[in-house]
């Protein structure tokens, strides 16, 4: 009998490969800020020879360095957001938040990949009660996906919504979905994962859509 | 003669800068945010060492290695990243690559990673130049 993965190990293993993300991601920021340090013991020392001072270099150097201050310091806030995401196995979601959330973290990978990825959010918040990590997975997955779906035009929407019953997501702007690729990805790692949330995914190969439901309330037993 | 150095890497702030202080330190900096595009310039110019990022949306700094030294197997390519593990170094050696460098990585260590880039180009240059003038003496010998 085939083995399908847990989802706590398909859990792990998008923690792990966001969490790489996000230190190369910080390195880049903090070898921004070691050039910066270095222009400016290199200023100092051009003062010293008598070489004057360029205030509106300084002040350039100074955008800079808050630039990638600032850009560090989301990267750490979504770090740290994900990780309290594992805080309860049953918590309330606001779906736009998370699809904001999953929209940055896998920003450098769609950037490596040459995908656009947009996301359109509820007008006001959507809230359901469902296991937060699972969801953030199941998510990460499915960009996956899309992003090897998106065929030559490279650029996804995702949307958000509230629904009658509870909330969806639909990925469009999938031009290369096939149903054999849509098969293989439900019979892997997104099967269990939409067990455990009580969620059903749609794959619309002819419009190019997959389209997300899961329930106002779930709680399955992990 | 000053040292010619090609550096790429898609992040722009850090790209300025350590081109500008490198050209305060007479280094000759030419840049580019692809690897793709750092390929098309080793087509154009000679250079004593190209500083490679190895994370790069499109071509990555394992492939654009692999296009240079196809180029040009002389090049002396000096790889950048956030993580230097041993693996990555060996795959990176592998290839051709001269040296693997940790961001955030101090300029002493690059300057010094570039003056031995070029002591390695002119070894190589100047051993393909007796190599030639050996050819030439064995098929002309009378």
């Amino acid at each position: 009998m085939e083995h399908k993965p847990l989802p706590q190990d398909t859990g792990l293993a998008f923690y792990s490969k966001v969490s790489a993300s996000i230190s190369h991601e910080l390195k880049n920021a903090l070898a921004v800020i070691n050039e910066s340090a270095g222009f400016l013991e290199d200023v100092t020392l051009m003062v010293q020879k008598g070489i004057p001072l360029d205030p509106g270099r300084l002040s350039t150097l100074a955008g800079t360095v808050l630039k990638q201050v600032q850009r560090s310091n989301t990267i750490i806030k979504n770090m740290n957001r994900l990780a309290h995401s594992l805080d309860e196995k049953q918590a309330v979601v606001d779906i736009g938040s998370l699809l904001g959330l999953m929209l940055h973290v896998s920003e450098r990978n769609a950037v490596s990949r040459g995908v656009k990825i947009s996301g359109t959010f509820p007008e006001s918040p959507v809230s359901i009660t469902t296991n937060p990590f699972f969801l953030e997975t199941l998510v990460w997955l499915l960009l996956e996906l899309s992003m090897d779906a998106c065929g030559d035009a490279r650029a996804v929407n995702v949307a958000a919504t509230g629904t009658g019953t509870g909330a969806g997501m639909t990925f469009s702007g999938l031009d290369a979905l096939t149903g054999a690729g849509a098969d293989a990805f439900l019979a892997g790692r997104s099967g269990p994962l939409l067990e455990a949330l009580g969620g059903d995914l749609k794959i619309l190969e002819e419009e190019g859509r997959l389209v997300l439901a899961l329930p106002a309330a779930f709680s399955a037993d992990f | 003669m000053s040292d010619k150095v090609l550096i790429v890497d898609d992040e722009k702030d850090f790209l300025d800068l350590i081109s500008e202080r490198l050209k305060a330190r007479d280094v000759d900096v030419s840049t580019a945010t692809r690897g793709e595009d750092a390929v098309s310039l080793i087509d154009k110019e000679s250079y004593d060492a190209v500083v490679l990022d190895l994370q790069m949306p499109g071509m990555d700094g394992l492939e654009a290695l692999k296009r240079i030294k196809e180029k040009n197997p002389d090049v002396q390519v000096i790889l950048l990243t956030g993580h230097a593990t041993v693996e990555k170094g060996v795959e990176a050696m592998k290839l051709g690559a001269m040296d693997l460098i940790e961001k955030p990585a101090d300029l002493p260590t690059i300057i010094d990673r570039i003056k031995r880039a070029k002591a390695e180009k002119i070894i190589l240059v100047e051993k393909k130049s007796q190599e030639r003038i050996q050819d030439i003496l064995t098929r002309k010998a009378w």
